[in-house]
């Protein structure tokens, strides 16, 4: 349980005491406290560990085994559950909070969520879900869904999970690489106030993932007809009156199946452990967010991205979480910011995105709401600019705010707040503590300057693995190859003198549109189905009018013969729409001549992204025909006014 | 300013601008159909939510070259094709399309 700590005092504050006490000197500022959390990486892990009060058994020691961030291994002789931990403390507290378009709000205790917990977890064993078996889940925001994730973590099952509104394409992909043994449903979706049946989707699901063995439903709605059973959560809870003993797992125990689609092949099935991800987490809502009892936490996500899980597990810290199912501006222009107010929200996670729908919308939002309880306000998903910090504290409460960064691969951030320090438009406040942040330059790897974000030391919530990938081989390809002995991230990164961090957007070939992450080859697969299309590149080009300051241009090689015209450019649209998600529709579709190639044939994302936005090509000696960037920079579409 | 329902017919050219802007960015072809009414209101039918609105005032504005007052952003301007042609339409700045 969370301890309450004295009026005023931020948990950070107390870490670092414990810390000095631990290290035995004392860190005058959160730079001394960073340096030491990464230049004696086991004490400040064991330290944490302690001082998060987490319910464990075995042995702490050792703390770290294996060499360097690629194959360090922390606390392989420590046991935990991850459900457990987020549902200690009081029967009678608000834990969870959940809100439909329609208005209608649910308040869940601890003590009911915890019933619900081991009532589903109970009647999942009985089903024959053991350790290990993954369960997927197309599910809304709704308090539901958060229950059925604990109940799977409370049996050692693999929770893995996209929200309905993602194309069948696309969830096919994921799922089918995970051959899950049960898939968690809801029936159906409101999303600005049209409904949605789920049915047709998740008979697709059923009859395309042979290892399918039942279907749950996570609402009341009306059952498909499919070849497995299917039952409703109350079918399949069992209320035994036995005392509930948590198992507890290995620290590296599967927690999480996360995706991330990139430039070529399926996405990636990233496998985060049960350990790695409570601690960083905990760690990340108490010492650099100050999350606490008493807090009211709303972040605004769907289950399938992994600020979903980040949220859920502030639980742990004893906070509530507010969850919105549905649209943000749906019946009201403003419903987000009323549900904001009126749950009482001390701190409010929001995206560029939309405070740049605010502000488009002249909608002030200090002028319709008092917002009596925030204290914090972060933002993540895309490049919080400077002159947004401006708007949230003229427009929105004059509090800090966090911009915070990192992503999937991680399941938690590089860069982020830090309590009770100044906070620098444009800039997120720290790196986090146990990560040794540094930015690789034509110089090397350094600690202040421009380049690509990598990690030196190694982190807990490192994942265990990519799912299906044996040898580890996709995994080093993924992270190791790039910088041999650092995890390379795919982000640009400035780090400054007094170790203040701005990301500058990505640096691989994966887009990030409107605040969500669009692997390329997810619109290629898409587009293998019209004949017309020779070969496709998907890049994206900075304008400062588009939403998130990136828009999504897609560039085609036409088959010969074959034009692009109106009626092909909105069939490519509608499929990709249909096929993948609204995120992947284009901005702009443009036919060339000829698209940059590589001399080993490969098409070259990164040719066309540095041509398209007025950068020298850095690999244009690479090219075997650089006179399509000649072409690709004159298209009159391509052109920002 | 507001513009009051008007029984004559829809300025052509200004409603083709809107379905077509509609069709590139949200229904790819199916706008005209979804339309049925030109009173419908877009929020509640599907057509377009509210930051697709932005996007469309943003364009419009490009488009025509006039400038929308930010006090007339409302429902009683914007939701609906008729609504939103009579409003550009009676627009001091209008010039047609």
């Amino acid at each position: 349980m969370v301890a309450e700590r004295p009026r005023g005092e931020t948990a950070l504050a107390s870490f670092t005491r414990r810390a000095e006490a631990a290290a035995a000197r004392l860190f005058p500022d959160f730079d001394a406290l960073h340096g030491w959390s990464v230049d004696d990486a086991p004490a400040f892990w064991r330290t944490f560990l302690d001082f998060a009060d987490l319910a464990t058994e075995g042995e702490i020691e050792p703390v770290l085994v294996g060499d360097g961030v690629e194959r360090g291994r922390f606390f392989p002789a420590l046991r935990l559950n991850y459900a457990e931990n987020l549902l200690r403390g009081a029967d009678d507290d608000a834990v969870v909070t959940g809100w439909d378009e329609a208005g209608a709000v649910t308040h869940v205790t601890r003590g009911a969520l915890r019933d619900g917990v081991v009532s589903l977890a109970r009647g999942l064993v009985g089903l024959g879900v053991r350790p290990g078996d993954r369960v997927c889940a197309v599910a809304r925001n709704t308090p539901a869904t958060i229950e059925a994730a604990l109940a799977c973590a409370a049996v050692g099952a693999v929770w893995s999970s996209v929200a309905p509104d993602m194309g069948a394409p696309a969830i096919l992909d994921r799922f089918v690489q995970l051959a899950p043994k049960v898939l968690l449903t809801h029936s159906r979706f409101t999303y600005q106030g049209r409904t949605t049946d789920l049915g047709p989707l998740v008979e697709s699901l059923q009859r395309a993932i042979p290892a399918l063995e039942r279907v749950i439903l996570l609402d009341e709605g009306s059952a498909p007809a499919l070849d497995v059973p299917v039952h409703t959560t109350a079918q399949v809870r069992c209320a035994d009156g036995a005392p509930w003993r948590w198992d507890r797992f290995a620290f590296d125990h599967p927690l999480f199946v996360m995706f991330s689609s990139g430039t070529t092949g399926p996405p990636k099935c990233i496998v985060h452990g049960a350990g790695g991800t409570l601690l960083e987490h905990v760690k990340e809502h108490r010492l650099h967010g100050d999350l606490g009892p008493g807090d009211v936490l709303y972040f605004h996500t769907t289950t399938g991205w992994m600020m979903w899980n980040w949220q859920l597990s502030a639980l742990a810290s004893g906070a509530r979480i507010v969850l919105l199912d549905g649209s943000v501006s749906h019946p009201a222009e403003d419903s987000l910011l009323r549900l904001v107010d009126a749950s009482g929200v001390t701190v409010f996670g929001t995206s560029p995105v939309y405070l740049q729908y605010l502000d488009r919308s002249a909608i002030e939002p200090a002028k319709r709401f008092g917002f009596e309880h925030l204290r914090t306000i972060m933002s993540t998903g895309a490049v919080l600019h400077q002159d947004q910090f401006a708007w949230v504290r003229a427009q929105f409460a004059d509090v800090p705010v966090h911009s915070i960064s990192g992503g999937t691969d991680i399941i938690g951030c590089f860069v982020l707040g830090q309590p009770g320090a100044p906070v620098r438009d444009g800039y997120s406040q720290a790196v986090s503590l146990g990560y040794d942040v540094q930015v690789m330059t034509a110089d090397g790897a350094r600690r202040t300057g421009i380049g690509e974000l990598i990690c030196a030391s190694p982190f807990p919530s490192r994942p265990v693995g990519l799912f299906g990938d044996a040898d580890g081989a996709r995994f080093h390809r993924a992270y190791f190859a790039e910088n041999p002995g650092y995890w390379t991230h795919g982000d640009f990164l400035e780090l400054t003198e007094d170790r203040q961090a701005r990301i500058l957007g990505r640096a691989d070939g994966v887009l990030n549109i409107r605040g969500v992450r669009i692997g390329p080859a997810e619109i290629y697969a898409v587009l293998q189905g019209f004949d017309a299309v020779a070969a496709s590149l998907a890049v994206g080009q900075e304008d400062a009018r588009a939403i998130g300051g990136l828009r999504l241009v897609l560039l085609l090689e036409m088959a010969a013969g074959a034009t692009l015209d109106r009626p092909l450019a909105l069939r490519i649209k509608k499929a990709l729409k249909e096929r993948a998600s609204m995120a992947h529709v284009p901005a702009v579709i443009a036919a060339l001549p000829g698209l940059p190639t590589t001399h080993s044939g490969k098409l070259s994302e990164r040719a066309a992204t540095d041509a398209l936005n007025g950068r020298t090509v850095r690999n244009r000696h690479a090219l075997r025909n650089p006179e399509t960037l000649d072409a690709l920079v004159a298209h009159p579409d391509l052109t920002l006014g | 300013m507001s513009a009051s329902p008007d029984p004559a017919p829809l300025d052509p050219a200004l409603r083709t601008v809107i379905v077509e802007w509609l069709d590139d960015n949200y229904h790819f072809g199916d706008a005209d159909s979804l339309i049925t009414d030109n009173e419908m209101s877009f929020l509640h039918n599907g057509i377009l939510d509210s930051l697709g609105f932005v996007q469309l005032i943003l364009f419009i504005e490009e488009r025509l070259t006039l400038r929308v007052d930010r006090g007339d952003l409302s429902p009683d301007n914007f939701d609906g094709m008729g609504k939103m042609v009579r409003y550009l339409v009676a627009h001091p700045d209008y010039r047609g399309v």
